[in-house]
């Protein structure tokens, strides 16, 4: 005969206005099986989890109810207290009575009827329940970070700061990412390279960092502690130990008409190339769908100027394997395009802007290679079209952002603060000229951000117009920009020598497949999910893989930096311990049974199933069947709904549970 | 002879009256073209821009019974002006999947719906049915040396996703098609700018402004003329032409033709049953300059 307790919480009144607690404890306590039941104002507080663990001992419970919120809430917190009491925490289940029950009800009588019943099925679970133990598992003290802008930079200096092996991997040749192109930064108006080169050095120089650029994730094996990664290094063409940096094969490069993606296409790089004077490593690689070489099999110039011999046309892509018992994914983002988007795609373009074709219609990041100083103009604002200097130059904010009918709904947070300040690089490059900038309403929340976002209004000239703008159009050397000004309820045409378009944040190209192959998960627009909006935001909800910058969401710099930290933060206390404990809810296998249909291990969104081979002394195969690996077993309990011999069952939700449960009903 | 294609034809008022010369050229096009057009019997208006404006009900029991009544004749429903179109296509539109409008509109015309019928625009028609291959090889007499500005207007694609005619905000389905003329046809700003459509009774303010921009938008891309395929966007761009170079002290004789004035020329239709004396802006002097009377 079981003795179980079962404490019902008020929840303050969460709970208690529309339940009546009292009558759901008296309910309980006559049930066969219950030895103590009661209810309390507020269970998780300090005087309640006494309460509890008193009576443990008072009534040498062995079970133990708490009818209160989500176990998402406090499973944890009475299954400790139910510990310190000395009984085995997997003895305590919860019963929600609030998100289940009291706030998604108004009837008091039906109300209490209800919550008596859950509080009823989660006895008879009880019953059943079995003492587990936690798991333990290994852990590899060696973190990979994926993306080499300030998120994945900042993650991994924290980490390797720490003592900690880390592997950057970065797709293009060179770290650096966004922060790289930007000209100068808000709320400061500090010069980009200036705070990032260093940074990149850093990394570069530090001796717990591996850096594979130019690479990219093949696939990702194991699980939290015990990942294996697979990079494939893509072919450089040039050996990384030879090569001294000089620069003489990218001077001499007969092929120098390819626009340069870095400089976002205004300027050109010949075929052998690093995207930036300070690219880090400073190592060139060849371009190959643009390499003379590689498509006609003659030239080599490159190779013959090059006085270490580092050009190596033979060269192939490489795989890599590193172990490492953490991931941070920094994979950052990408602007939307306006142009023309493919046939089903939930994104739609601008044709009322002309889909991208008129080329003095720039996005806010070509605005950033005009204003930097290492940009192709050298940071004088001239227009793409003819070079001349603009006089009047339109920003449009929200283009693609909050725009449902575009496809996107989110604010991209960092457009508000950036636009202003190219409205004060621009009125301090340009003196006489004039910008004008269609807005929906500013967001400035951040220390600094209001004041700057008011200066460029009040000193420096902006002529901010609340309204959205309908279209674009060439008229000679002239865009016109038809709008609306719902302040002054007029319609608005301005004849402009350039519009800047601040078009949305949007995660890189492919974020999905990468996601895949870490087995995390992201939303519609593929940002990837953090496993808790308030609470565990650097977190996944894959153990082991955590978030830093764009790729989670809009971010500026100061909010990725703290992310970055905060994700190295995490990683750092996975690394505080050698040995891992997990939940033991995991599922397990009846060998007897197990056909080896291997149902279970198609379902398994963890990849936990494995194939298991059963053979006898003299090593004969007497049977395959399905093993739970319990270090990756996440105990979503798909296997067990899904095998169809009934033979793996999760701890803690057995059929006889749960059918013990219905029948309570 | 039999005929290569056929349709049921849905003129419009319009076409009857204001926009004769469309008719005229659309059916001399089809018979060079041999596509049969065999008109509904007995259609009614469809209701235009007044009665959606007023009482949707009627707007859209008119459309359904044009389409009640095109049910028995051969052939997908062709039709000409945008604005027949734009209704007719957003009857189907908005009677799909609303089960309340549907029994609103089968107890005011007290018969079934019969919607299932495609509508197809003439564009569509010569451009996916028809085909553009086999259109350039039926032209005799190339608009070679024509600059033409393809005008939209507002109604042919949009919204967008009711008529699915091309892409609605950067269409090029016009320009393909008198393409398959030999004419050039130039890049310009106004191809789906309002013309000011009916407010050119009201306020034909608006109208002088909106259409100006329009005339002088195809003007700077340097056309030679405009082509349509809406009767009342002619109306605005050549009948109102000039008022409009009265109010804003430009020249610009700029002929507006219809679509299929220009695609009956180049067929071998003769210029005598094209309606070209009926247009407010001769073209006549244009033609010849280019060889193409």
């Amino acid at each position: 005969m079981s003795r179980i307790g079962v404490f019902i919480c008020h929840c303050g009144e969460n709970i208690s206005r529309t339940v009546d607690v009292e009558r759901v404890a008296q309910a309980a306590e006559k049930i066969s099986g219950v030895a103590y039941a009661c209810d309390y104002k507020y269970m998780c507080s300090d005087p309640g989890q006494n309460l509890l663990k008193k009576a443990v001992t008072d009534h040498n419970l062995d079970g133990i109810v708490v009818a209160a919120c989500s176990p998402r809430m406090h499973e944890k917190t009475f299954r400790k207290a139910a510990q310190s009491a000395g009984l085995n925490p997997y003895l305590v289940e919860m019963a929600n009575i609030r998100e289940h029950c009291s706030w998604v009800h108004e009837d008091k009588e039906e109300a209490t009827a209800k919550a008596t019943e859950i509080v009823t099925m989660l006895i008879e679970r009880v019953k059943m329940n079995k003492k587990l133990q936690p798991i333990t598992v290994p852990v590899t003290k060696r973190a990979l970070v994926i993306g080499g802008g300030i998120a994945g930079i900042q993650a991994a200096l924290d980490i390797a700061d720490c003592g900690h092996h880390v592997v950057l991997v970065e797709r293009e040749p060179s770290i650096g990412g966004h922060m790289a192109q930007l000209s100068e930064t808000f709320p400061t108006l500090d010069c980009s390279q200036c705070i990032m080169t260093p940074k990149m050095v850093d990394v570069a120089n530090h001796p717990n960092i591996t850096l594979h650029t130019y690479s990219e994730i093949e696939n990702v094996d194991g699980y939290i502690g015990n990942f294996q990664v697979t990079i494939k290094k893509k072919a450089r063409s040039v050996d990384m130990d030879k090569c001294t940096g000089c620069g003489v094969c990218m001077a001499k490069c007969p092929q120098k008409k390819i626009p340069n993606t870095f400089d976002k296409n205004l300027g050109m790089r010949p075929a052998i190339y690093v995207p930036f004077p300070q690219a880090v490593p400073n190592t060139p690689v060849i371009d190959r769908e643009n390499c003379t070489y590689f498509k006609t099999g003659k030239c080599g110039v490159c190779q013959k100027v090059c006085g270490p011999g580092a050009v190596d046309y033979t060269q192939g892509d490489q795989l890599v394997v590193e172990p490492v018992g953490a991931i941070v994914v920094a994979t950052g983002f990408e602007l939307y395009n306006i142009t023309e988007k493919p046939k089903g795609s939930a994104i739609k373009g601008y044709g009322e802007f002309g889909h991208g074709k008129i080329p003095d219609v720039i996005d806010g990041m070509t605005f950033e290679r005009l204003a930097s100083a290492s940009g192709p103009t050298g940071g004088k604002i001239l227009r793409p079209s003819d070079g001349k200097e603009p006089q009047q130059v339109v920003f449009v904010q929200c283009v693609g952002s909050r725009a449902r009918e575009k496809g996107i709904s989110y604010c991209s947070k960092i457009c508000c603060m950036y636009t202003a300040k190219h409205t004060m690089l621009y009125h301090h490059k340009v003196h006489d000229g004039q910008a004008y900038v269609f807005f929906m309403d500013a967001r400035t929340p951040g220390k600094g951000y209001d004041e700057f976002w008011r200066r460029s209004i009040e000193e420096e000239n902006a002529v901010y117009i609340r309204g959205a703008v309908s279209r674009l159009y060439q008229k000679g050397d002239k865009i016109v920009v038809m709008g609306s000004d719902i302040s002054l309820g007029i319609q608005v045409e301005i004849e402009a020598d350039m519009v800047v378009l601040a078009t949305a944040v949007q995660p890189r190209t492919g974020a999905e497949l990468l996601a895949q192959k870490l087995g995390i998960s992201y939303d519609k627009y593929n940002f990837y999910s953090e496993a808790h909006a308030k609470l565990r935001p650097v977190e996944c909800a894959t153990a082991g893989v955590y978030l830093a910058g764009a790729c989670q969401g809009p971010k500026d710099i100061p909010d990725t930096v703290s992310q970055a930290s905060a994700a190295a933060a995490k990683v750092m206390t996975l690394f505080a311990k050698d040995e891992l404990e997990r939940e033991p809810i995991v599922a397990k296998v009846f060998e007897k049974n197990c056909v080896a249909c291997f149902a279970c291990k198609k379902v398994c969104p963890y990849g936990a199933v494995e194939e298991k081979e059963i053979r006898d002394r003299q090593g004969n195969l007497l049977k395959v069947v399905a093993w739970v690996n319990p270090g990756v077993c996440g105990g979503c309990g798909t296997c067990q709904a899904t095998c169809p011999s009934k033979s793996v069952e999760l701890d803690g939700y057995t059929d006889e549970q749960i059918m013990a449960q219905i029948e309570a009903l | 002879m039999k005929n290569i294609l056929d349709y049921s034809y849905y003129p419009g008022c319009s076409l009857h009256a204001s926009a004769k010369e469309y008719d005229e050229s659309t059916q001399g096009l089809f018979k060079a073209l041999k596509i049969g057009l065999k008109e509904v019997p007995d259609w009614l208006c469809c209701g235009a821009t007044p009665a959606h404006n007023v009482d949707e009900l009627l707007s859209l029991s008119l459309c359904a019974k044009n389409l009640e009544l095109a049910k028995p004749v051969e052939g997908d429903l062709a039709v000409a002006c945008a604005a027949c179109f734009s209704r007719l296509k957003t009857a189907q539109h908005k009677l799909a999947d609303n089960e309340e409008k549907r029994k609103q509109v089968e107890y005011a015309l007290d018969a079934p719906l019969a919607l299932d019928k495609p509508v197809k625009h003439l564009l569509e028609i010569l451009a996916k049915d028809f085909g553009l291959e086999r259109l350039a090889g039926a032209m005799k007499k190339p608009l070679a040396g024509l600059k033409v500005a393809c005008y939209y207007g507002c109604l042919l694609t949009r919204p967008a996703d009711v008529p699915e005619l091309d892409c609605a905000e950067a269409p090029t389905i016009m320009e393909r098609v008198i393409g398959a003329t030999g004419a050039e046809t130039v890049s310009w700003s106004h191809r789906l700018e309002c013309c000011g459509a009916n407010f050119t009774l009201s306020r034909p303010g608006v109208v002088l402004q909106l259409s100006n921009e329009i005339l002088a938008s195809a003007r700077r891309a340097g056309a030679d003329c405009i082509m349509v395929a809406c009767p009342l966007c002619h109306g605005n761009l050549d009948i109102r032409q000039a008022e409009i170079e009265e109010t804003s002290g430009e020249k610009y004789n700029m002929p507006v033709f219809y679509m299929t004035q220009l695609l009956a020329l180049a067929a071998g239709v003769s210029s005598s049953k094209l309606g070209f004396d009926s247009m407010m802006v001769s073209p006549l002097g244009l033609l010849k300059e280019k060889q193409l009377l």
